[in-house]
């Protein structure tokens, strides 16, 4: 069972690795990218239960990583964890098959409350 | 009327980084420090644009820097290198600056972080007026939050009749 967490900050794949071992998710390995490009090759390559995606990053962002996906076939469950959360932004996010869109900062609650359903 | 971030968005932004991230235990809270600061050791800012444009800086001190990127990486002090600062400060900023640019007119777009690390005059921001700001004490360091609005462009805008 693996969680890709794509994020362009060294800093914040810790901290989202550390939130899912606190939500309760500590079974789940955790597969790094550092942005879309490198999420879409791993996702390829590790086929992960979910996938945490940045929005804003280098070489290719969130939503285009999200559509990289879809246009490949690929239909793993996937979530945005952001900065930012306009009324835009979680629109682009939905029509483009987001399954939800976590704002930063966020707590290990906030994990559990959203990805309880998805991953049981 | 133009909706702008105020002072108090500014806490209550910071309130919820400290108590997710930096303090989860609530030891160490942002206490108010009200002292203007001039010059700074490491500054981080992300740059809005769009319907707005400008920019939200986080300053501090290396030692408050340090203790951040320490706190964010679960890692002693000892064991936090330039890198990690700059990563962490960061991504302070980031998400600082995806919160206010939440309180700003849409469409607007949010650069990645900008990090320097080094001794920052406050001038180094040229044609900006400041929105609000947050002067704030961290473990007895100065941190600081500022919101600074581009006006160059704005007159700009306003004077170009093409």
């Amino acid at each position: 069972m693996k969680i890709l967490v794509a994020d362009d900050s060294r800093v914040m794949r810790q901290i989202v690795s550390r939130t899912l071992r606190q939500a309760g998710f500590s079974g789940y390995e955790v597969v790094e990218a550092a942005d879309g490009k490198e999420g879409l090759d791993r996702t390829i390559e590790h086929k992960p239960d979910l996938v945490l995606s940045d929005w804003n990053m280098p070489e290719m962002n969130g939503i285009q990583f999200l559509n990289g996906l879809r246009n490949e076939g690929i239909n793993i469950p996937f979530g945005f964890v952001t900065s930012e959360s306009t009324s835009e932004m979680r629109k682009t996010a939905e029509e483009a098959g987001a399954l939800f869109l976590i704002t930063k900062p966020f707590t290990a609650d906030t994990f559990r409350e959203i990805l309880d359903p998805i991953l049981g | 009327m133009t909706i702008q971030p105020t002072d108090e968005d500014l806490s209550t932004i910071a309130e919820q980084v400290w108590s997710s991230y930096l303090d989860p235990e609530e030891v160490s809270p942002l206490l108010p420090f009200p002292a203007p600061v001039r010059t700074t050791e490491v500054s981080a800012s992300v740059s809005v644009t769009g319907s707005w444009r400008g920019h939200v800086v986080l300053s501090c001190s290396v030692r408050a820097a340090k203790s951040a990127a320490g706190a964010l990486l679960g890692v002693e002090l000892e064991e936090v290198t330039t890198e990690d600062i700059a990563d962490a400060l960061g991504e302070l900023a980031n998400i600082i600056g995806g919160n206010v640019k939440s309180l700003l007119p849409e469409p607007c777009a949010l650069s990645l972080p900008h990090v320097l690390v080094g001794r920052v005059e406050k001038e180094h921001w040229p044609a900006v007026t400041e929105i609000c700001r947050l002067d704030g004490s961290w473990q007895d360091e100065m941190v600081q939050i500022c919101v600074l609005e581009s006006v160059e462009d704005k007159d700009a805008g306003e004077a170009s009749p093409s």
